[in-house]
């Protein structure tokens, strides 16, 4: 496959970044590590005249960590960079679970933690080649007005299926973005739209500089569990990130549970710090959560694997996470 | 599109070609500069044949656009060990028939030589991450360990016999 004509645009500091950006408007597409912008190029799943190449902006490539501002880290960092950062696993451990799962060694050693947290999201009748979709006519997202998940329907269902997401959403973390009139701060949770069309609460004229985690997070006990066919560079077909604090005494202090890859968006699990904080654990805890998981999870045939199985996987996952965090202290620092 | 002159250096070559802006570096690669040793496996950047050493570290050249890989240090297989002299990561793909069809070799013998340059000693669990990214259809793996192994030894030698000299 080849890839449609664009120009690249190689912005020197952030200020330039953006001012491209405002300049060329719906022309114009960010690509960082470009794992995710190229095979969709290939595919015309888009065809902007314009690529603003964000990946040599070094000053966005800084990961940080202080008792006071907590965890910073810059939209270019790569996930590899951020792996391989010595007290990553210590601090964040849903954080490094989460990002090692993400593709294989080779997309990690590209692929942006910007680029994952803006991810398109993905459906089996979207990511195909042109001619593939053409003879189907096309769907609701692109070429077409109907949709093959839920035909009839006038919504899509593409499914979120970044890794690092639902980690970031455990630990409450907070977006920092760019435009020309300056900065702004949104919680990831308000981040994403929960619609396959429309993902991100990001405007064209918008950059991603930086994901904040707060302070009191680090030395959280974490994990996050992935369904996949392989167990490398395939993509997630569910996703449970797990980050909770625990006293001497077992008792849970304060815990999130959030998924991946089984709706539009990645999702916290609303009712699961209610259910355990105060509690100690006990496996029909585990249970009860793994129930409200698979009320908020809502997978669809977006994906070559069935609803039913990443349901259950989904329920299956948050308990499993649950008696690694809590029962088996994994992750705790 | 117009093309523009872009500068690559590749296995310690400076070279110049003129190429549009959204070629991709194995194209680059293969095309303008007839290095067909990097292969395109996949459609969907997910089978690590194209993987080449960008300033040491293994990337995907098919995700790569040749013009924002200016002025960075760029080795293709064809870069690994000197005129008329095998790499020992190359001898082992050939002794240890880690090799089969062939089309994988280039991509397993980029990640073999960035994780023996990084981590001389690797454990089995640390070879398997490092290779985890690359897919093979033909040998199912074992062999291609063993040829890791066998570079490994190599190297080991190669470093003890040197290493009197350097003293
Ligand atoms: C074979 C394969 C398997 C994969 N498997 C997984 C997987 O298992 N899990 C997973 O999470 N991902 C997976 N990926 C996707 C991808 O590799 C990672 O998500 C990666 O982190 C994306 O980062 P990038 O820098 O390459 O993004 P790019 O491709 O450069 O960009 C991705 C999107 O984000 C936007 N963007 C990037 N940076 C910014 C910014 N700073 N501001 C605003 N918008 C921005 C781009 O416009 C684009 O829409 C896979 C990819 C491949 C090819
Ligand atoms: S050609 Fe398959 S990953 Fe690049
Ligand atoms: S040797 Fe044939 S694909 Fe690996």
């Amino acid at each position: 496959m080849t890839l449609p004509a664009f120009r690249v645009l190689q912005p020197r500091t952030v200020e330039d970044a953006v001012r491209m950006l405002d300049e060329h408007r719906s022309d114009a597409m960010v690509i960082a590590g470009g794992t995710d912008v190229i095979p969709n190029l290939q595919m015309r799943l888009f065809t902007p005249r314009v690529l603003v190449d964000v990946k040599p902006l070094r000053e966005l490539a800084v990961i940080e960590f202080s008792a006071r501002q907590g965890l910073h880290i810059g939209a270019t960092a790569t996930l590899t960079h951020i792996l391989e950062t010595p007290w990553m696993r210590d601090k964040f451990a849903v954080l490094a679970s989460a990002i090692g799962t993400v593709a294989g060694p080779l997309q990690r050693n590209m692929g942006t933690i910007g680029g994952n947290l803006c991810l398109e999201t993905r459906c089996r009748w979207y990511n195909q080649s042109h001619f593939w979709r053409q003879s189907l006519g096309g769907c609701l997202k692109k070429d077409g007005d109907i949709c093959h998940v839920a035909p009839g329907g006038k919504f899509c269902w593409a499914a979120w299926s970044g890794d690092s997401a639902p980690a970031f959403l455990a630990l409450d973390a907070e977006l920092e973005i760019a435009s020309l009139s300056g900065t702004r701060r949104v919680p990831l949770r308000e981040f994403y739209k929960n619609d396959g069309m429309d993902r991100i609460a990001l405007a064209r004229n918008e950059l991603l500089t930086a994901v904040h985690v707060p302070a009191h997070m680090a030395g959280r006990r974490g994990v996050y569990q992935k369904l996949r066919v392989r167990d490398s560079i395939d993509y997630p077909l569910a996703g449970v990130a797990v980050a909770m604090e625990v006293d001497s005494a077992g008792i849970c202090k304060d815990a999130r549970v959030a998924l991946s890859a089984v709706n539009p968006a990645p999702m916290l699990v609303t009712q699961a710090g209610e259910s355990l904080i105060g509690r100690k654990w006990s496996l029909e805890l585990a249970e009860r959560v793994a129930h409200a998981a698979i009320q908020t999870g809502k997978p669809l045939t977006t994906s070559g694997s069935t609803p039913v199985y990443r349901r259950d996987m989904v329920r299956v996952f948050t308990r499993r996470a649950l008696e690694e965090t809590w029962k088996n202290g994994h992750g705790s620092a | 599109m117009n093309k523009e002159l872009t500068h690559l250096r590749v296995n310690g070559e400076e070279r110049e070609i003129a190429i549009t802006p959204n070629r991709l570096l194995l194209d680059a690669l293969r095309e303008d500069l007839g290095l067909t040793g990097s292969k395109r496996g996949c459609d969907d950047s997910s089978c690590g044949c194209c993987a080449v050493l960008i300033d040491g570290t293994p990337m995907l050249s098919c995700v790569a656009l040749a013009a924002s890989y200016e002025g960075r240090e760029i080795t293709t297989v064809e870069g690994l060990g000197g005129p008329g002299e095998l790499d020992p990561v190359q001898e082992g793909y050939a002794e240890m028939g880690g090799a089969q069809c062939g089309y994988c070799t280039p991509g397993f013998m980029i990640a073999t030589k960035a994780l023996l340059d990084r981590n001389p000693d690797p454990t089995m669990d640390e070879i398997r991450e490092a290779l985890s990214g690359n897919l093979c259809r033909c040998t199912g793996y074992m062999q291609i360990y063993e040829s890791v192994k066998y570079a490994i030894e190599k190297l080991r030698a190669k470093s003890a016999t040197q290493a009197p000299a350097t003293r």
